[in-house]
C-alpha cells in the first residue's frame, strides 16, 4: 500500500517537472527564436542597428510582435511576410530572392564572369 | 583598335555600374524609404473616439471618401509644427475626411493637447497600443498617409508636413 502510494507520489512529481521544464524549455525555444529572427530585422529609426540590439520604441514593439506571433504558431517566413507586407523590404537586412532581386544577387557573380573572361583573354594574348 | 576592343566589356560594366548606383542612391534618403503599403488598400481597423468610448469607427465606414490619416501624440513635438496645416487642408477642402490616429498616448494629454491646439480632425480614433500603426507601417510620428476614393494609399509622408509638401504632393492627389 504504501508502495503504491511512493510511486503515484513520484510518477505525480515527476510529471510535474516535466511539465514545469516543458514550459520552460518551450519559452526558451521561443526566446531564441525570436532573437535569431530580430537579428535579421533592421530597426527603421536606429542607424544601421537591428531590432534585437535596439531599444527604441519601434523595436521593442516589433520584439513584442515576434514573439506573439511565435506563440500564436507563426512560422519565421509568414512574421517576415507579415512584416515585409507592411515596412517594405527595407525592414530585412537580406533582401529577399526574388524576380525583383535577382539582379541584385546574380551582379556580383556577373562582374566575375566578366572579368573571368577578360583575364582569361588578356593571359591568353600574353 | 584592338585595344578598345579587348577593355570595351570593362567600359560597359563600368557604366552599368554608374547607371546602378544612380539607380539606388538617386533621389533615396536612406531614413525615409518608400512604404509598402503604396497603391494598396486601406488597412483594416477598428478605432474607439478619444471623446467618446462608445462611438467606434473602422475602415468600412471609410468607403468612397478622401482621407487623410495622420498619426499624431501630445508628446511627439513635430506633430505640433504640422497641427495647423491641418485646419488650412480643412478649410480648403471641406470634403476631405481628416482622420487622426492619437498613438500610444494618455487620454487626458491627447484632450489637452486637442484643446490647446484645436482640433482639425473630423475623427480622433485612438491607438492606445500602437497596433494600428503597426498594420500602417508606421514607425516615427508624426506620419500622414493619403488614401483615395477607392480606398487605396496613393500618399505618405514620414515627418512633420510642410507648405511646400501639401502644395507639391497632398493638393494635386485631391
Amino acid at each position: 500500500m504504501k508502495f503504491n502510494h511512493a510511486c503515484k507520489l513520484i510518477l505525480k512529481n515527476l510529471f510535474l517537472i516535466f511539465i514545469l521544464t516543458s514550459g520552460v524549455h518551450g519559452n526558451e525555444n521561443v526566446n531564441d527564436k525570436v532573437k535569431k529572427l530580430t537579428l535579421e530585422l533592421r530597426c527603421m529609426t536606429c542607424q544601421n542597428q537591428s531590432i534585437y540590439d535596439s531599444d527604441a520604441d519601434f523595436s521593442i514593439d516589433i520584439k513584442k510582435l515576434v514573439k506573439q506571433k511565435f506563440h500564436e504558431g507563426k512560422t519565421e517566413s509568414e512574421i517576415k511576410k507579415f512584416l515585409v507586407e507592411r515596412y517594405g523590404e527595407y525592414i530585412l537586412f537580406r533582401p529577399l530572392i526574388n524576380f525583383k532581386n535577382l539582379f541584385l544577387w546574380l551582379f556580383p557573380f556577373t562582374i566575375l564572369a566578366i572579368v573571368t573572361v577578360f583575364l582569361i583573354f588578356s593571359a591568353r594574348k600574353k | 583598335m584592338k585595344r578598345i576592343i579587348v577593355i570595351s566589356p570593362l567600359i560597359i560594366l563600368f557604366i552599368i555600374c554608374l547607371f546602378t548606383l544612380f539607380y539606388i542612391i538617386g533621389n533615396k534618403d536612406p531614413n525615409k524609404p518608400p512604404s509598402a503599403l503604396l497603391n494598396k488598400n486601406l488597412p483594416s481597423f477598428t478605432s474607439k473616439s478619444l471623446f467618446d468610448n462608445e462611438i467606434i469607427l473602422t475602415d468600412n465606414d471609410l468607403r468612397n471618401k478622401k482621407i487623410i490619416i495622420n498619426f499624431f501624440a501630445s508628446w511627439c513635438t513635430p506633430c505640433k509644427v504640422e497641427h495647423p496645416l491641418f485646419f488650412e487642408l480643412a478649410e480648403q477642402y471641406p470634403d476631405l475626411y481628416i482622420l487622426g490616429f492619437n498613438h500610444k498616448d494618455a487620454a487626458k494629454d491627447a484632450k489637452n493637447y486637442l484643446k490647446d491646439e484645436g482640433n482639425p480632425y473630423t475623427f480622433v480614433g485612438v491607438d492606445k497600443d500602437g497596433l494600428i500603426a503597426l498594420d500602417f507601417g508606421v514607425f516615427g510620428l508624426p506620419e500622414t498617409f493619403l488614401i483615395n476614393e477607392k480606398g487605396k494609399i496613393v500618399y505618405k509622408y514620414m515627418g512633420p508636413l510642410t507648405d511646400k509638401i501639401i502644395k507639391d504632393e497632398i493638393q494635386p492627389r485631391l
